[in-house]
């Protein structure tokens, strides 16, 4: 089954690179870049699978059985918006444009210092025989990573600034899970380049893991009445578990449930709520009234605005 | 029933054919690994998982190893090349395009992602030398005399020299957007252009540059045939493989073969076979069949973004390094200075015959 939805992938995605993509990466003067475009095209129709996917998903559910009614089909649109930028791979194409030179650079001082960045197979060679303990890990590891670049977003004022776009959100759904500073993404891509440094990124299969690992963050954004049991609650984060985080009350410093993924970081460092009867309103009392109802622009600029503010200490 | 697993060996290894199929290495580029195939039965006998994203390929200079450079996963793998056996691992920060000097003594590796290019003693795998010439270094080839290096520049339009005895870059000479692939060729080097449909002689002693032949959009290889009569390029946007006259370099023929066909390898008949990147297969070609320009050609589904490739024989006296004895040798990015002059090869055998004695 796998093999064949691999065939069918591979042979999708070739057909839309030979047949568009790669001519008019040819007609622009940007072949030299054909491999990364093969890439981003990959990125970009996992996009399309997984909005499909979500929406299939979550949307049924949270007509099924909603934590609140929808009052503000306006924001959600906004959300909506923010992840077809997110998700259809036109943010990170920008974040490729922009940062590839830089990257190059890097690449060649980090040589000249003598440093190979490592992966997991190469210091514990073992994995080499195990891929699919290897995909494991890499998730565990990237998840506890994400565990403690998000705390750090609560923790330090700054950083918070730009996350609050991502929390002013009172109307929040599936689509809220991408909605986000364009800064605050570029921290998170460097956040995760530095990962990558210690670990390795992890093989291109790993796409697919991503794929579901972010059907589970769309789900846990979702406004539904939904939690996982007192055993799946710490195995995984639920959209209450998530819910709490996003409660008014949990606004900046005073965050809890920080985990993405795996509630058991939370666990392990005490920022557990697992109370699961709490279904708590959402949103930062906070927050400029722009970055709640405001369009993607008005967010982004106020965003920058609040975090301009948190830097000079006002 | 369940066989005993001496007898069970036995059966397996008196199997027909198999044990002595040629087989064909194909580096797949996009599923971190690498598809070994049974020439005979064109199916995957084994596949050899890598970290992350494997290009291009060489084969020491002895013949005795493979060397599969893993770019994304900065390592050099070294198979032995009759089982596919991984024998070594060296870690090396992004090793990309890679070719050895035709005298054995440098490794020299491209590195696209870190804008350098690194001289290795080959035998110690000792950094020599590191260059950083510009943007996104990308193919390599070498002069027959081994004194000097060429490396085609994709972001700079260009094709950098550098002095293996002097470690120094002797020039750079602008050869049109996005090259990609090089070999040297009677004198004169041979330069995919990727951005535009053609490649171009350019001169490595004035760095004269001029129009050698047209293929089409996205020209991007060359690779000369075994037998020194023909070379063959291919252009990745228009999906296609020319034969080229190697001493008019005329275009003789062109096969649109669809797939983005990418790196060659010839077998020891002349057929060649051949990566085609956007459909995750190998297509095989024979360049003497009668029936011309027209498919059906054969195509076998291997992983992801298949880039290099390389056959290896497994017959009685034909070496991993056949090719090197025969007047192709001659140009290429290794080129031999010691190759036999054209015309010395013999006949190309009947299907199912002997194999030629230039190869023996």
């Amino acid at each position: 089954m796998f093999d064949f939805l691999t065939r069918i992938w591979v042979d999708t995605s070739g057909t839309i690179f030979e047949v568009a993509l790669q001519p008019a990466l040819y007609a622009a003067g940007l072949m030299m870049w054909a491999d990364r475009a093969q890439e981003w095209l990959d990125f970009a129709l996992l996009g399309v699978v997984q909005v499909v996917l979500v929406y299939a998903v979550c949307r049924p559910l949270e007509a099924l059985h909603p934590v609140e009614p929808v009052s503000d089909h306006a924001a959600i649109r906004t959300d909506v918006l923010y992840t077809l930028l997110a998700r259809l791979g036109l943010l990170p194409l920008i974040a490729f444009v922009l940062l590839s030179s830089a990257e190059r650079m890097l690449n060649g001082l980090l040589a000249d210092t003598g440093f190979v960045p490592p992966t997991l197979e190469t210091l514990f060679p073992a994995l080499r025989d195990m891929p699919v303990v290897a995909l494991l890990l890499y998730v565990v590891i990237l998840d506890f990573g994400e565990y403690w670049r998000h705390r750090f977003q609560h923790m330090f004022g700054w950083w918070y600034a730009l996350h609050s776009v991502h929390h002013a959100q009172r109307q929040m759904t599936f689509w809220t899970d991408d909605r986000n500073h364009l800064l605050d993404d570029a921290i998170a891509a460097l956040w995760f380049g530095a990962v990558a440094l210690l670990i390795g990124v992890p093989p291109a299969q790993f796409v697919l893991i991503v794929m579901l690992r972010q059907l589970a963050e769309s789900l846990s954004h979702a406004n539904v009445r939904l939690s996982f049991g007192s055993l799946g609650e710490r195995l995984l984060v639920s959209p209450r578990f998530h819910r709490i985080h996003h409660g008014e009350l949990s606004a900046g410093e005073h965050g809890r449930n920080y985990a993405v993924l795996l509630p058991v970081w939370d666990w392990l460092f005490g920022t557990a709520d697992f109370d699961r009867k709490s279904y708590p309103r959402t949103g930062d009392p906070d927050a400029p009234e722009s970055l709640a109802t405001g369009g993607w622009l008005r967010q982004q600029v106020d965003g920058l605005k609040q975090f301009g503010r948190a830097l000079r200490g006002r | 029933m369940r066989l005993h697993p001496l007898l069970l060996g036995l059966l397996l290894a008196a199997a027909p054919g198999d044990a002595r199929a040629d087989l064909l290495y194909v580096l797949n580029s996009g599923a971190a690994s690498v598809s070994v195939l049974d020439a005979r039965s064109r199916t995957e006998v084994k596949r050899i998982p890598v970290l992350r994203e494997p290009h291009h390929l060489v084969l020491t200079p002895d013949g005795s190893q493979l060397v599969i450079a893993d770019s994304g996963g900065n390592e050099l793998l070294f198979v032995e090349p009759a089982t596919g056996e991984v024998t070594r691992r060296e870690r090396i920060s992004n090793p990309y395009h890679l070719e050895y000097s035709p005298d054995g003594r440098y490794l020299v590796i491209a590195s696209l992602r870190r804008d350098q290019v690194d001289i290795y003693d080959a035998a110690k795998l000792e950094l020599l030398h590191r260059f950083s010439p510009g943007d996104m270094p990308s193919h390599v080839a070498f002069s027959p005399d081994s004194r000097h290096v060429f490396v085609t520049m994709q972001g700079d339009k260009a094709v950098v020299a550098f002095d293996l005895e002097t470690r120094t870059q002797l020039w750079s000479a602008e050869v049109g957007p996005e090259p990609a692939g090089i070999i040297w060729h009677r004198g004169k080097l041979l330069v995919g252009i990727m951005g535009a449909d053609h490649f171009v002689e350019l001169d490595p002693e004035t760095q004269a540059v001029r129009p050698a032949f047209t293929i089409g959009r996205g020209a991007h290889t060359i690779f000369p045939s075994p037998d020194g009569r023909a070379l063959f390029a291919t252009s990745r946007v228009d999906s296609r493989v020319a034969e080229i006259n190697p001493d008019t370099l005329a275009v003789r023929r062109i096969w649109n073969i669809p797939g983005g066909p990418d790196c060659l390898t010839f077998d020891p008949e002349g057929r060649i076979w051949m990566t085609l990147r956007w459909t995750g297969r190998v297509a095989i070609l024979d360049p003497l069949d009668p029936q011309g320009t027209e498919p059906p050609w054969q195509v076998i589904r291997v992983g992801r973004s298949p880039h290099g490739i390389f056959f290896k024989p497994r017959r009685d006296g034909v070496t991993a390094s056949f090719a090197r004895a025969l007047p192709g040798a001659a140009s290429g990015t290794r080129p031999m200075a010691d190759a036999p002059p054209p015309g010395a090869t013999q006949p190309r055998p009947m299907p199912g015959g002997a194999t030629p004695a230039a190869v023996r």
